[in-house]
């Protein structure tokens, strides 16, 4: 079991010992990112947040080289918000894989990064009214259904109609019938011109 | 069965006042005819040609004469203070009447999502300061499917919500399938939350109401048990182009002339016009469950045009339907060029066409089926009048090759000493001219007479030179719209719809689109020069009465042009051309809404290589969106298949680009909550180099622009 996050107590003396620099360069970049998506500006939690979760990452990638240390960071992050935002919302009995959906949505709603700017991902030191905003963060899309049959009802639509609609479903089903009367109306145009104008 | 307010007024009463309404139509057409026959009869009998002139004369006619008998009667009834029968009247000046509970629902379907929940947060606050919120909540109900705005949608709903206070109180439904379009989209909502409510308010997405108004309505409802619908008189607001000022000055002038003799001799058996109303919830639900016409659209199927059926179908089951004219704060915005107007004329015709079947429909009451005939004809008319045009081009030409021997064609007048050839249709002329313009004489009237509100239209001499100008426009563009009309018409009868040019997007306000206005307009111009030299070749003094119509036809191109300008739009409100109240003294709501969207605007757009999929984009890359997305999807088992199709768009989506993808492949995998969930943990798990271009161009210009959200209420 990995020791969780602590962003308040990384280790001074990190440094991967496996992996090439750019490649921890590209995953501290893709970590800083991923926290900027979050809104997270706090520059100072931010990083004490990107050096927590790539020493995780590096400590996985000294198991396995061949993986790209991008792909562990993000993996170490992600993993990391879904026990800080289970830890948060227990109460609410979320499906696991929507908890991380829930608490961004929480997060988003309470305001949470503007408001506790050093709340993120911090496990020991959770501010209780953030603790309770996340909580009471709920998105209602609609209230709750009271469901209505509504039934169409036939419109009577009276005996020329009906006998026109007739007419009208037997033309769809034949269309040379109907492109025979389309020619007849215009023929009988062209007829009606000719004797007007004699 | 309900009993309509009866009791409000009187049968005999409102039987005078129809006698009155159709007597005056019938007299007004007789003498018409009396004239067109005599001017036919000159040669000394009626053809068979002349027969049909005829009659299509007396169909046009009548349809001049109802809108001219209405405006008068506004004008009888204005003129002596206002009509005592409105359904408004009902609640007393400063009546605090308690409310019920009421939905105010906006159906929309790719709109622009900031202009949809901009107007929601004005309507939403001008309801808080009534003090009466806590009887309403809102809707937005979506049937958009274009994966941009469906997800702009979602993000601007949870940001409106947060920025008011919103959450419990405005809701989003996105359905999955548009069955039914919009009035399956109400009727979707009716059957999940219908029971939840009295009362709803239809809107548009473009429909602005103020607080003040949806209270009188709702108040109104609560006073009159009996009414199940109440419709306001939207007005045209917002325009910006030549041509929607246009419009909205026409309306805001004219209008009142027409809707108060509306009123007048409608009463409750008034019509729906499908937003900006109040609907009473349960009859709605019982009542208003449209079935399918006979055959397939156009012509059969759904019903499109619902508005004049439910409104029918409400008053057939007893609910009085009322037209609330005098209701202010009800705002909608119209089409900004002529050639937007045609597309919207072309879906409502081909609804109102469709209205035919009803036309005999059982235990309809009588004046439900003159609106729906009214409808039908708004449309009809127009290949009726081309016909009135083309037979009477015949006739001439046939009259000059053998001229009846014995007559001139011409009458001798004397003025001032000079003897002066009068036409023999002269008389007829200027009897259709009275009808088609006095009600315009008389609103520019009445509105000269009245100081405050000449003022509120930028002055009498404004009044006076816009109404002018309105004149001439409209004579103009009459033809045109006889052509466009005619069109549709005869497309719908074969059972076909009409094609159109696809609109440019993208284009700034006056990169006027002449390729569509060419491509539109070419056969409006041909069709008026062939026809121009023909009649004068046939007869120029009958060219030079055909004149205001080929003058249309043929310049049509340069006039939608030119009404389509924005520029033109701002300068002729600078010089006080078709001001409004509105525009002159704005209300607070609509100075909000512009306001709120000029700050939408002004933000930074996203790079345009991204901008066709940034929906897409936000829905997979950034953690909120997708969170809100992700949580407002069912949770849903799929199947193996399904699975494995999801899986191969997935790959394809983050390997290749959205490019390689398919709209509605987009749709499928937005609709797929699993996939959402895998396609975000992927794109950020992913090294670069594994990544489409496409997808690395979004993450670097989406972090350059993370630290203000891009969001569609700051697009």
């Amino acid at each position: 079991m990995e020791p969780p996050v602590d962003p308040v107590a990384p280790s001074t003396r990190f440094r991967p010992r496996t992996g090439t620099m750019e490649a921890w360069n590209a995953a501290y970049v893709r970590v800083e990112d991923y926290l900027r998506a979050h809104r997270i500006h706090n520059r100072l939690h931010q990083s004490r947040l990107i050096q927590a979760v790539l020493e995780r990452a590096a400590r996985r990638h000294e198991t396995n080289p061949a993986l790209e240390p991008t792909t562990l960071a993000a993996e170490e992050i992600e993993a990391a918000m879904d026990e800080w935002f289970a830890g948060i919302l227990d109460d609410k009995n979320i499906p696991p894989d929507r908890i991380a959906a829930a608490g961004r949505v929480a997060l988003l709603i309470s305001d949470g990064p503007q408001k506790w700017p050093y709340a993120f991902l911090d496990r020991h030191h959770v501010p209780p009214d953030f603790a309770r905003a996340m909580r009471e963060s709920s998105m209602q899309a609609g209230p709750d259904m009271q469901f209505s049959n509504m039934v169409p009802r036939p419109i009577d639509f009276g005996t020329i109609s009906e006998a026109a609609g007739e007419t009208l479903e037997r033309f769809e089903k034949w269309p040379v019938l109907r492109t025979l009367v389309l020619w007849a109306v215009f023929l009988a145009t062209l007829l009606a011109i000719f004797r007007a104008t004699r | 069965m309900r009993i309509a307010s009866h009791d409000f007024i009187d049968r005999s009463r409102l039987a005078r006042r129809r006698r009155t309404f159709f007597s005056a139509v019938f007299m007004l057409t007789s003498l018409a005819t009396w004239f067109m026959a005599d001017l036919l009869w000159q040669d000394g009998g009626i053809s068979a040609l002349e027969w049909v002139l005829l009659i299509l004369f007396v169909l046009l006619f009548t349809h001049i004469a109802i809108g001219f008998v209405t405006a008068l009667l506004g004008f009888y009834v204005i003129n002596r203070g206002g009509d005592s029968r409105q359904i408004t009247s009902t609640v007393k000046p400063g009546e605090d009447v308690p409310l019920a509970s009421t939905a105010v629902i906006m159906p929309a379907f790719n709109e622009d999502v900031s202009r949809v929940f901009e107007g929601m947060r004005v309507i939403f606050r001008s309801l808080e300061e009534t003090k009466k919120l806590e009887h309403f909540d809102f809707f937005i109900l979506s049937d958009s499917n274009q994966p941009n705005q469906w997800i702009q949608e979602e993000v601007a709903w949870v940001e409106l919500c947060k920025q008011v206070g919103g959450f419990g109180k405005i809701f989003y439904r996105k359905r999955r399938q548009q069955i039914n379009k919009k009035a399956g989209n109400v009727a979707d909502f009716l059957r999940r939350w219908g029971k939840s409510y009295r009362y709803m308010v239809v809107l548009d997405a473009d429909s602005i109401m103020t607080g003040e108004a949806l209270v009188k309505l709702v108040a109104t409802m609560e006073k009159n048990p009996n009414v199940g619908i109440i419709q306001t008189a939207p007005r045209l607001v917002n325009g910006e182009t030549l041509y929607s000022r246009l419009q909205q000055f026409a309306n805001r002038l004219y209008s009142p002339l027409f809707l108060a003799g509306l009123n007048y001799w409608q009463q409750y058996d008034g019509n729906y016009w499908g937003h900006n109303a109040v609907i009473r919830v349960q009859p709605f639900i019982e009542h208003c469950a449209l079935p399918d016409l006979p055959g397939s659209e156009p012509f059969g199927g759904r019903i499109l045009s619902h508005d004049f059926v439910e409104a029918a179908l409400m008053r057939k089951a007893g609910w009085a339907v009322w037209l609330a004219s005098d209701i202010d704060g009800t705002y909608e915005e119209g089409p900004p060029t002529l050639i937007e107007s045609a597309k919207r004329d072309r879906r409502w015709c081909q609804g109102n066409m469709q209205h035919s079947w009803l036309l005999a429909a059982k235990g309809f009451r009588p004046i439900n089926r003159f609106h729906l005939g009214m409808g039908i004809m708004a449309y009809v008319s127009s290949p009726l009048w081309l016909l009135f045009l083309v037979l009477s081009t015949i006739h001439v030409f046939s009259l000059v090759r053998h001229p009846p021997a014995g007559t001139t064609g011409e009458i001798q007048t004397s003025l001032f000493g000079y003897a002066i050839a009068v036409p023999e249709a002269f008389t007829l002329f200027v009897f259709t001219m009275l009808l088609l313009f006095l009600p315009k004489i008389i609103g520019v009237i009445l509105t000269v007479q009245d100081r405050d509100r000449a003022t509120s239209f930028g002055g009498r001499g404004a009044v006076i030179g816009s109404a002018l100008l309105e004149t001439l426009f409209s004579a103009l563009l009459a033809p045109i719209n006889m052509l466009f009309n005619s069109k549709f018409v005869v497309y719908t009868l074969l059972g076909q719809g009409v094609s159109w040019v696809t609109q440019k997007r993208g284009v700034g306000d006056d990169d006027a689109d002449w390729r569509e206005a060419i491509i539109t307009h070419a056969p409006h111009m041909i069709f008026g020069v062939v026809w121009g030299v023909s009649s004068f070749i046939i007869s120029p003094p009958f060219f030079w009465w055909l004149s205001p119509v080929l003058a249309g036809l043929v310049f049509s191109i340069p006039l939608s042009i030119l009404l389509s300008k924005v520029s033109l739009g701002k300068r002729a409100q600078q010089w006080g051309i078709f001001l409004t109240p509105e525009e002159t003294q704005p209300p607070y709501e609509l100075r909000r809404l512009r306001q709120n969207l000029a700050e939408c605007y002004k933000h930074m757009r996203p790079l345009e290589t991204l901008r066709d999929d940034y929906g897409l984009l936000q829905a997979v890359l950034d953690p909120y969106v997708n969170a809100v997305h992700v949580s407002l999807l069912r949770q849903r088992r799929p199947s193996e298949e399904s699975r494995d199709y999801f899986a191969q768009l997935r790959t394809r989506l983050l390997w290749k680009g959205p490019e390689e993808l398919t709209t509605k492949e987009k749709m499928a995998l937005l609709l797929d909550a699993e996939s959402m969930i895998w396609l975000h943990r992927e794109l950020w798990c992913q090294p670069s180099h594994a990544l489409a271009e496409w997808w690395r161009l979004a993450m670097r210009q989406y972090n350059v622009l993370t630290a203000a959200p891009i969001t569609a209420l700051y697009r």
